[in-house]
């Protein structure tokens, strides 16, 4: 079976980031500083893909990602979902090796 | 341009409690050390999910993997930091919240004393002739004669709001009406895409107040803030 690659593991954490947002509008007063963070974070992970996307990932890499998109899936609060809005892309790129 | 003790009232008096905690000594004494990879850490732990020091592991690999190629030293504090963490996730959700930001104040001190020494001070006011004190103190100050600095410290981007913007840039003009330069700068221990992500939204003045990150926060203990 083929290592997972970058893009791949980008892919499933920015399906998962979007639920995240999803959580975080319900906060009225925050609902566009949701969206342009979610933005900024997204376009950045897109241009990491973008540039090493074809790169394989170990398998520890992987379950790094995956641990990560399921500890988001847990979150019902919204306020909590904002302080994961900024977290979860640094967990992610930080499992990649791109904090550079 | 004068330097004063905050007022000792109830919420300082509560908030006092908070920073004397030894757990966030603990905690920031490693966080200062730390690379950009362990903030994060300690920041996601922080956040209050899993309680399973496994699950972090496994979800940090550069900093616990077994081909990670971490120095023993640098593994034992990822551990440390991951233990702190999570003690400091299990606090209440109100606790949690007063302690990360008293956790952000003191490795922000520890790292200006790397530089000021005893001229770093916490809570203090900062009063100016003929200005009504602010009744809000900084959170951190240098207190060198002629290179004053103040500091105000988030634990993450959503911190950042219109008061804290103008209570920094205030005290820099009410000082350069008293021919001080008064240097000041936002600590804020989350990502600096996020920060400026929140700072865009902002019209309070803020062009001339420095913004410290999680990837710049080494930068306290090597130069002054403005």
């Amino acid at each position: 079976m083929a290592a997972e690659t970058v893009q791949n593991a980008i892919d499933r954490a920015l399906d998962a980031y979007a639920g995240l947002t999803e959580l975080g509008e319900a906060i009225d007063d925050e609902w566009s500083f949701v969206n342009d963070l979610s933005d900024a974070w997204r376009v950045h992970l897109d241009e990491v893909a973008s540039s090493h996307g074809e790169r394989p990932i170990a398998p520890e890499v992987s379950t790094a990602i995956d641990l990560a998109i399921d500890q988001i899936g847990l979150i019902t609060d919204a306020h909590r979902a904002i302080d994961w809005l900024s977290t979860f892309p640094q967990v992610v790129l930080v499992a990649l090796g791109e904090t550079s | 341009m004068r330097f004063q003790d905050a007022a000792r009232d109830a919420r300082a008096i509560v908030y006092a409690g908070i920073q004397a905690d030894p757990l966030v000594a603990r905690a920031a004494d490693l966080l200062a050390d730390a690379t950009l990879e362990q903030r994060v850490l300690a920041r996601a732990v922080m956040n209050g999910e899993s309680a399973d020091p496994g699950t972090w592991r496994a979800m940090f690999p550069t900093l616990f993997g077994a081909g990670s190629g971490s120095e023993v030293s640098e593994r034992a504090r990822s551990e440390g930091i991951l233990d702190a963490s999570l003690a400091v996730a299990d606090r209440g959700e109100q606790v949690r919240s007063q302690v990360r930001g008293a956790l952000v104040e003191a490795v922000t001190s520890r790292l200006l004393a790397r530089r000021a020494g005893a001229a770093v001070r916490r809570e203090r006011r900062i009063l100016f002739d003929g200005v009504p004190s602010e009744i809000h103190p900084y959170d951190v100050t240098v207190e060198r004669p002629g290179s004053p600095e103040a500091y105000d410290c988030k634990w993450g981007a959503r911190g950042i709001n219109a008061d804290v913007l103008h209570q920094l840039d205030d005290a820099r003009l009410h000082a350069a009406d008293e021919e001080e330069r008064l240097a000041v700068a936002l600590v804020v221990f989350d990502a600096a895409r996020s920060c400026r992500v929140r700072l865009d939204r902002q019209t309070a003045p803020h062009v001339l107040t420095r913004l410290i990150t999680l990837e710049t926060l080494d930068d306290l203990a090597a130069g002054a803030a403005g």
